[in-house]
């Protein structure tokens, strides 16, 4: 493996880094070293991320096709005789003593081709103290960890299987205990105690892992995905639970995740991309050609100030690090509650650059903390339409109905007597409303037509959706559905556009367990909006995932 | 009944498809101009010479044979940087593993295991580690065990560390030194062998790094 530190020439692909937070919603961030679910479908790098080597036949990619959680993995594909071998290899600040937890999971496509996974020191991927820590690879069609210096049978490897590997590896006694799962099976396949580091050097320091085809010979014509990979000093991180076969990340998955870590006041809500900040792969090609891509990723960290943007920078990227930098100062003054001074800096980078959506969405939930509900309502109703399908905005609207507090207003509009809008137009305009198609266009018919309660109906309908979520936040489930199912009946009645309601009946099916009946409602909901299917994912994909479950006999 | 002929004429396609290959290759290095090769192999155009391919490899066996010392250093510093398997390569540059020529020797020792993993390379070198009169030879082979034997499979270095852990015995302080360095480099670890502690101590350090190999086979 020592050709992995010689190589100079490489195409570096990007991949995108600050996933972590969403990622690991089950340990304290500032315990993960190390966070990649591969989920956002823009690519960067940076060199405290990782990097992808490339540079023969061999590919590093993204793969919707085959992943554990989430969206994608990473595929990496080798070819025999190419002179190179494909590597994604990550890094983490070194650590020379205490104890190191390490959580992936992978899949080979073609067991009898060899593949190396391995976590390494400063010296890189030899056999040394400090070289080479933890290794695993594939010999004859059996994975096989490098301990002690000699290679170890470990099993015999099924194609298209995952597997999931979590290592708690003790730097300072040169040791590491090894847990690997098979997907379908609740046991373990391997269970090993006290293994001797790759060369039975205690003290070995470790900062970068690799996961490459073959090392020497270029015979390899393996392929093989990565995902979920976490490195990190909690011990909470390698029991990480295994996560169902090409399961897609669902509403369910996120929601419950987020409920955990999240607490039950408004806070920044976290960006998973590049483009939450307006930043294109156009804008990260000028930002590395003006060297100021180290800069991004620390402000994107936290790490720098507005006062770090060089003036001499163009206008251009000059706007777009200025306003990144102002959310940064922004999130910061979240945390510490305060909201008003927050709001500002969101304001302040939405006006620098208004095609980021995460700037507007933090000062509505600046807004909420601030409790000014009609600017909440307003701006809601702006952004509705950019954050409407996308993750982390259930939550967030959870969020904000805990800070309303007077969620019994949802119940008042079911019990009224349906409003009395003679006109064609104001009919449509509720219609559109209610069935979700919120719009700034929308928003401001809404002011036309009613030009003294259009207010009223915008908060009628968040304040329904949010009283849904906060039942659910607060594992109130049955009753999440019950409303759910109310609200459904009544847009029926108005003869209102009703899916996205029977689509919420299903989530809360599915958190109660029963997915036959969660599977009929979302087979409802996507009556006639097969090409909108809300939240998150393909009708296919949700169908598919609930026949699984249903299906799936229970483990034991 | 229907066995015998189908055997035959499955032999005459077999016959047909390996004079075929022969002919195939035949027709590749003879397609490579061995005037050519030598003015890459003199200019030291390594990645002119891998540009041709692997079939240039019995070219430049040929050349190595019919070369004087100086062009047969040049062109083992060539097979080295190829770092390419060669049969014609391995059986040209062995005949010269004992060579007095300082150079060409060195040269040929490091290039040895880049371009086979028989049994024999490593055989000549761990015998050239330990016995060769010369402790510059006997230091380079060393060198040559630890980094150069890039072809050798997990089962093939059983022979190679097992060498080297009987060299760790060797009545010679600078043997046991290089065999350590070299075991070192191949497997990361010493187990705390001294070579120049007390022989009951290096003793004990030896059986256990004979319970490693004993280890080591049980997991092939």
């Amino acid at each position: 493996m020592e050709a992995m530190a010689r190589r100079i020439q490489i195409q570096l692909i990007a991949l995108f880094c600050f996933l972590a937070t969403a990622a690991s919603g089950q340990t304290g961030s500032s315990n993960i070293l190390v966070s990649y679910s591969f989920d956002d479908a823009q690519l960067a790098t940076g060199p405290d991320t990782f990097a992808v080597f490339a540079s023969s036949r061999g590919t590093v990619r993204l793969s919707g096709t085959n992943r554990l959680s989430g969206y994608r993995s990473v595929e990496i594909r080798d070819v025999a005789g190419d002179g190179d071998f494909p590597e994604l290899q990550g890094y983490f600040a070194p650590r020379s003593k205490g104890k190191l937890f390490l959580h992936f999971a992978f899949m080979t496509a073609t067991p009898y081709e060899e593949f190396n996974i391995a976590l390494a020191g400063p010296h890189w991927f030899n056999l040394r103290k400090d070289g080479i820590g933890f290794w695993l690879k594939t010999r004859a069609g059996h994975l096989c960890q490098v301990s002690d210096s000699m290679p170890k049978k470990l099993f015999v490897l099924e194609p298209f299987v995952w597997y999931v590997v979590n290592a708690a590896y003790d730097i300072d006694r040169g040791s590491y205990d090894l847990v690997i799962y098979k997907e379908g099976l609740e046991k373990p396949v391997v269970s090993l105690d006290g293994q001797a580091n790759a060369s039975n050097q205690p003290g070995s320091a470790v900062g970068k892992f690799s996961f490459i085809g073959d090392t020497n010979e270029d015979k390899s014509n393996v392929t093989y995905y990565v995902d979920d990979v976490i490195v990190g000093i909690d011990e909470s991180i390698i029991r990480l639970p295994f996560v169902a076969p090409g399961r897609k990340k669902l509403f369910i998955d996120y929601w419950t995740e987020a409920q955990r870590t999240r607490l039950s006041q408004p806070g920044p809500i976290a960006a998973v991309g590049l483009a939450d900040f307006g930043i294109r792969p156009k804008e990260i090609e000028a930002i590395k050609a003006a060297g100021l891509w180290e800069l991004l990723l620390r402000l994107i960290n936290g790490q720098a100030i507005p006062s770090d943007v060089p003036q001499e920078a163009s206008v251009e990227i000059h706007r777009l690090l200025q306003a990144v930098a102002l959310w940064g100062e922004g999130a910061k003054a979240f945390r510490d509650q305060k909201a008003a001074h927050a709001l500002q800096r969101f304001d302040e980078a939405t006006a620098l650059v208004p095609s980021a959506k995460i700037y507007a969405l933090n000062a509505v939930l600046s807004l909420a903390a601030l409790q000014q509900w009609d600017a909440v309502d307003e701006r809601l109703s702006r952004i509705y339409a950019d954050w409407q399908d996308d993750l982390r905005f259930p939550p967030a609207m959870a969020t904000i109905g805990l800070a309303r507090q007077r969620l019994d207003e949802a119940e008042q509009w079911l019990r009224r007597p349906a409003e009395q809008v003679p006109d064609e137009i104001g009919q449509d305009l509720l219609r559109r409303l209610r069935g979700g198609a919120m719009t700034p266009e929308l928003l401001q018919g809404l002011k036309l037509r009613f030009p003294d309660n259009w207010d009223d109906y915008l908060k009628d309908v968040f304040v329904a959706e949010q009283y849904f979520l906060v039942l659910l936040w607060k594992n109130q489930a049955a009753d999440a559905e019950r409303f759910a199912q109310r609200m459904a009946d009544r847009y029926e009645a108005l003869e209102i556009p009703s899916s996205r309601w029977y689509e919420r009946q299903g989530d809360a099916a599915f958190l109660l367990g029963n997915f036959t009946m969660a599977l009929e409602r979302y087979e409802k909901g996507l009556k006639g909006h097969e090409q909108s299917p809300g939240i998150l994912v393909s009708p296919t994909g949700r169908r598919a995932t609930l026949s699984q479950t249903t299906s799936e006999p229970p483990r034991g | 009944m229907r066995t015998q002929p189908w055997t035959s004429r499955s032999c005459i396609a077999l016959l047909a498809l390996l004079l075929w290959n022969l002919v195939l290759k035949l027709d590749a290095s003879a397609a490579i101009d061995l005037n050519s090769v030598q003015t890459m192999v003199a200019a030291g155009k390594i990645a002119e010479l891998k540009a041709l391919g692997r079939d240039v490899l019995p070219v430049m066996a040929r050349l190595y044979e019919a070369s004087d010392p100086a062009q047969r250093t040049r062109i083992a510093q060539m097979f080295y940087a190829l770092g390419w398997k060669s049969d014609e390569a391995k059986r040209a540059l062995i005949k010269d593993v004992h060579t007095p020529n300082q150079q060409l020797r060195l040269e040929v020792q490091w290039a040895l295991g880049r371009v086979s993993n028989d049994a024999d390379v490593v055989e000549v070198l761990l015998n050239n580690m330990q016995h060769d009169g010369n402790p510059l030879f006997r230091d380079k082979a060393a060198c040559a065990l630890a980094s150069d034997q890039i072809h050798l499979k997990e089962r093939q270095k059983v022979r190679l560390y097992a060498g080297l852990i009987q060299a760790l015995g060797d009545p010679k302080p600078d043997v046991r030194h290089i065999a350590m360095l070299a075991l070192q480099i191949q497997t990361g670890q010493t187990k705390g062998f001294n070579p120049g502690a007390p022989i009951a101590e290096r003793d004990a350090r030896i059986r256990e790094w004979k319970q490693w190999l004993e280890e080591y086979k049980s997991n092939l």
